[in-house]
């Protein structure tokens, strides 16, 4: 009794510093933001005034379509890449996927302006695009929804591609060899055996690589160009240079909304791969 | 297996190789244009020279920056793996009521967007300054996602550490405490290099809290230089670009160096 009294002394003593960071600086300050965004008197007015507003709604559906189109394009670019690496049986795969993830050791500002080098109107991807005639001679991609688009699935494809990696790694090759030696071709037997076991990975991380789409600032607020219309960007405006926190708070709400609803069913998703590779 | 030697598997090459471009090839842009002769951010560079490395390294706002930044992350990372480590031996080692959800609790922050924790904390400071404004302020705010980064390590690595040897070092006679400084923690080494890499690596290069939280006086280096980005195409911009990335390839050696000794 004795002993275990002070077993239990030790693991709080342990808990203890970070409980108090996360009671004070994570759990207080995000019920402050709901309640911040829901002023006595009119507690949904500010949520209103955000669905209520065709310009709001525009950004929040440029959001969305931003996370959609960046899932769309790391899963299309990053599944072959990933699946050459699970396979791959040189010893350089370990190299090449070290270097995949090595982007996300580089600040995402300085891949924004890596890519604001390529838009510019003197870019080499934007003189690409004008060369081919199909947009105007001072076009430039910076500023444009497709730049972002470009831009930021860059910037989340190692995610992506570990994700994944990790996935494909998991399922037996012998599966894709027994499905081509019944006579499926190798397009089928990826399509029958590989990616419907996968499945279950390449959901969790769409929906990984979503969530942090919808969310993004960096990017979209560099590559995007100064009015960028995008959720994190009203928000950094809303609040650094309007002042408008109820307003800011409301909008901050809904994207956490958006993203608590996205990491639930990434957690469930995940479990269930787990559940299925048993 | 499909075979890689298929037409197919060539396909799926092709692919792979174009997407490695996409990948890596802006990073080698970046750093190939801050070698540039030109006044202005030319790829591919004309002429060749270290006049923007000069200037950037002769710049005040980009030198007290990257003070200001490493001051910052070495705190975060020693911070969050002090704090971190404790908590993933208590999540680990002992057994009590709750312990599943505070461990979901402790996690969290890596998957909710760092805009939605800066919007939160700036309003919390303004109406309780727990602490003072600029550094102190994003040092404690960093430790939200320093300490998830620690524990997203340190938890699988203390779960492979079998505890049964500490028990045998307390049979032999060596006290609780002794027996984890003299079992456990040489087992966590590799562990403990590789979270700290990532809760310092995290803290320099995030930008979102640096925004909002820092102060003018000392702001982060990517602070300045999201500033500077959205000012102008500045060659000195990608020379200051291209030092950031062969630090981050320096780390990522250095890590992986240690991880496979």
């Amino acid at each position: 009794m004795h002993a275990s009294a002070r077993r239990g002394l030790v693991a709080a003593g342990l808990l203890a510093p970070a409980a108090l960071v996360f009671a004070l600086l994570f759990i207080w300050p995000q019920l402050g933001l709901f309640l911040q965004s829901m002023p006595p008197g009119a507690p949904l007015a500010q949520y209103e005034r955000f669905l209520g507003d065709s310009y709001y709604l525009g950004v929040l559906g440029n959001s969305l379509l931003l996370g959609l189109c960046v899932t769309l394009v790391t899963l299309v670019l990053g599944f072959p890449l990933a699946f050459l690496l699970a396979r791959a049986e040189t010893r350089w795969a370990g190299l090449l996927l070290l270097l995949t993830s090595f982007p996300l050791w580089v600040s995402a500002v300085v891949r924004s302006f890596a890519w604001m080098v390529l838009f510019f109107r003197n870019g080499v991807a934007s003189r690409l695009l004008q060369s081919t005639g199909l947009v105007e001679s001072n076009f430039q991609l910076i500023g444009t929804f497709a730049g972002v688009v470009i831009a930021l699935a860059q910037v989340l494809l190692p995610i992506m591609i570990v994700t994944l990696y990790a996935v494909i790694r998991g399922i037996d090759r012998d599966l894709e060899h027994a499905a081509m030696s019944l006579g499926a071709s190798p397009v089928v037997a990826l399509w029958l055996v590989t990616i419907r076991l996968a499945r279950g990975g390449i959901l969790a991380g769409s929906l990984l690589v979503f969530s942090l789409s919808v969310s993004a600032f960096a990017t979209p607020s560099l590559v995007g160009g100064a009015r960028a219309h995008f959720m994190a960007v009203t928000i950094y405006e809303q609040t650094l240079e309007l002042l408008d926190w109820p307003f800011s708070a409301a909008i901050a709400a809904i994207l956490l909304a958006i993203s608590i609803s996205v990491a639930l069913t990434y957690g469930r998703l995940l479990g269930d791969a787990k559940e299925q590779a048993r | 297996m499909i075979s890689l030697r298929s037409p197919f598997g060539w396909v799926l090459r092709l692919m792979a190789v174009l997407t490695f471009i996409y990948l890596l090839g802006p990073l080698f842009v970046i750093v190939a244009a801050s070698f540039s002769d030109t006044g202005y951010l030319a790829f591919p560079p004309q002429g060749l020279s270290l006049r923007w490395y000069r200037q950037a390294l002769g710049d005040v706002r980009y030198l007290n920056g990257f003070f200001v930044s490493l001051r910052l992350a070495g705190t975060v990372a020693v911070l969050s793996l002090l704090i971190g480590t404790a908590a993933a031996v208590a999540l680990t080692r002992f057994r009590f009521p709750g312990r599943a959800l505070l461990e979901a609790i402790f996690l969290s922050p890596l998957v909710l967007p760092g805009l939605v924790l800066a919007v939160a904390l700036t309003l919390f400071y303004a109406a309780h300054p727990v602490a003072p404004p600029g550094l102190p302020r994003l040092v404690i705010s960093h430790l939200l996602v320093g300490v998830p980064l620690v524990l997203r390590v340190m938890l699988p690595v203390l779960k492979r550490v079998d505890p049964a040897l500490e028990e045998a070092a307390q049979n032999l006679g060596a006290s609780p405490l002794h027996a984890f400084f003299l079992v456990t923690l040489p087992a966590l080494k590799p562990g403990l290099f590789a979270a700290a890499a990532l809760a310092f690596i995290f803290s320099f290069d995030e930008v979102e809290m640096a925004l909002f939280l820092g102060s003018a006086r000392d702001a982060p280096l990517t602070v300045v230089l999201y500033g500077a980005a959205q000012m102008q195409m500045d060659p000195t911009v990608a020379a200051v670009s291209a030092m950031l990335i062969l630090l981050a390839l320096i780390l990522m050696v250095a890590q992986q160096a240690y991880a496979n000794r």
